[in-house]
């Protein structure tokens, strides 16, 4: 039998063509990952129960970080869980997604003078798809999915690889804001 | 069962006969006040605690920046009498300190900490005062003083997304067909593609 022998731009053939079938199957069965920070996670009670059914676009919720392919970011976000947000999203597995509900993550809606609350979610961490609202109906929210399936279909959904060759820029964004990264809880330590 | 009011009654005796009030409100029947001197605090919260007022439910602040002075706001509850009793005092606001009711009612211990966090008061006694609870690495005066500008703090500290400065119309062709798409969108999402 004879050795298979890949030249270079074969195996980027290759590559892109295994690519294309994960994304289709990744596509279509998205594990989404509920950061429920704020009022807008109220949307998704009825976008996952029988009213609009999330299940039908291949959508479901998962417990764990490590397992989830979507961040959901309902709302605003305090700095001290910004820090824990950056801990989550870091921990996610490649390739991942961020959605950000609301106008909250969008500039801060009605918290923008607050001095807890940051303003805009995509200096920190990059984000796919801003769902505008405050809050957002469930139509929208799911009209929002159905954007990141057709982003991930067109390749344009490429905030994990921004977040790679940017990673300086979002960390001096995000020490700016938080002064440090690292979580220091007194019930852990 | 025992009357509501006559219980407000004994209380004001008891309050009355003990300290030296400076103000005494009764709100309703299951609320009253008293503004107190800051060393008359441990002592009234002791009384009431061997009184029945098992409970603490809250210790709060008010500033006051125009009289140079916060206000501790103590607020014990009765579960047999269902009668609240706030206890206020005055302290001096450039140098902030009450000493800890932790011996009194333990449950203070992580009101203290809020109160150091969001108004700077010190409370020596409770071992753990100064440690961040709800504010990490906060590097500004006290956020719910009242000089402290939230909105100038924002502002320095976060990026702002700038408005757009021109609503002008760029595209002037219909928006007929778009719209019909996207309601068309919207129903199928609606009803899971069934006409």
């Amino acid at each position: 039998m004879n050795s298979t022998r890949f030249t270079e731009r074969n195996k980027e053939e290759i590559d892109r063509k295994w690519w294309e079938i994960g994304d289709y199957f990744r596509r279509n069965s998205l594990w989404m990952l509920m950061y429920c920070t704020g009022c807008c996670a109220i949307e998704l009670p009825p976008a996952m129960t029988s009213v609009y059914d999330m299940e039908r676009l291949g959508m479901g919720p998962m417990a764990t970080p490590r397992q989830a392919d979507v961040l959901l970011v309902t709302g605003y976000l305090s700095l001290k869980t910004l820090r824990r947000l950056i801990y989550t999203y870091e921990q996610m597995s490649e390739p991942k997604y961020v959605v950000g509900f609301g106008s909250c993550t969008i500039n801060g809606g009605i918290y923008h003078d607050s001095h807890a609350v940051i303003n805009r979610l995509d200096q920190y961490i990059p984000v796919d798809v801003y769902v505008a609202g405050c809050m957002p109906n469930t139509e929208s929210v799911m009209n929002g999915f159905v954007d990141l399936m057709d982003l991930m279909k067109s390749k344009k959904a490429d905030g994990w690889k921004r977040y790679h060759t940017n990673y300086e820029w979002y960390r001096e964004n995000q020490i700016a804001a938080l002064g440090e990264v690292k979580v220091h809880d007194e019930f852990h330590e | 069962m025992t009357n509501s009011m006559s219980n407000v009654g004994r209380i004001n005796t008891l309050m009355g006969k003990n300290f030296s009030l400076i103000d005494a409100k009764i709100i309703d029947q299951y609320q009253v006040s008293y503004v107190l001197k800051k060393d008359d605090i441990h002592r009234a919260l002791s009384v009431l605690k061997s009184n029945g007022f098992r409970q603490l439910s809250y210790l709060s602040c008010v500033d006051w920046p125009n009289d140079h002075e916060i206000e501790m706001v103590y607020i014990v509850m009765n579960w047999d009498e269902a009668l609240h009793i706030q206890l206020h005092a005055r302290i001096d606001r450039d140098n902030p300190v009450m000493d800890s009711i932790l011996p009194i009612y333990p449950g203070a211990k992580y009101y203290e900490r809020e109160a150091h966090e969001f108004f700077g008061v010190a409370f020596p006694g409770n071992p753990d005062y100064d440690k961040q609870l709800i504010l990490e690495g906060w590097d500004d005066i006290p956020p719910m003083r009242k000089d402290f500008d939230p909105r100038a703090y924002s502002d320095k500290k976060f990026t702002k997304r700038d408005p757009k400065e021109n609503f002008e119309v760029t595209d002037k062709t219909s928006k007929r067909p778009r719209q019909e798409r996207r309601e068309e969108r919207a129903n199928n999402l609606r009803t899971g593609g069934k006409k």
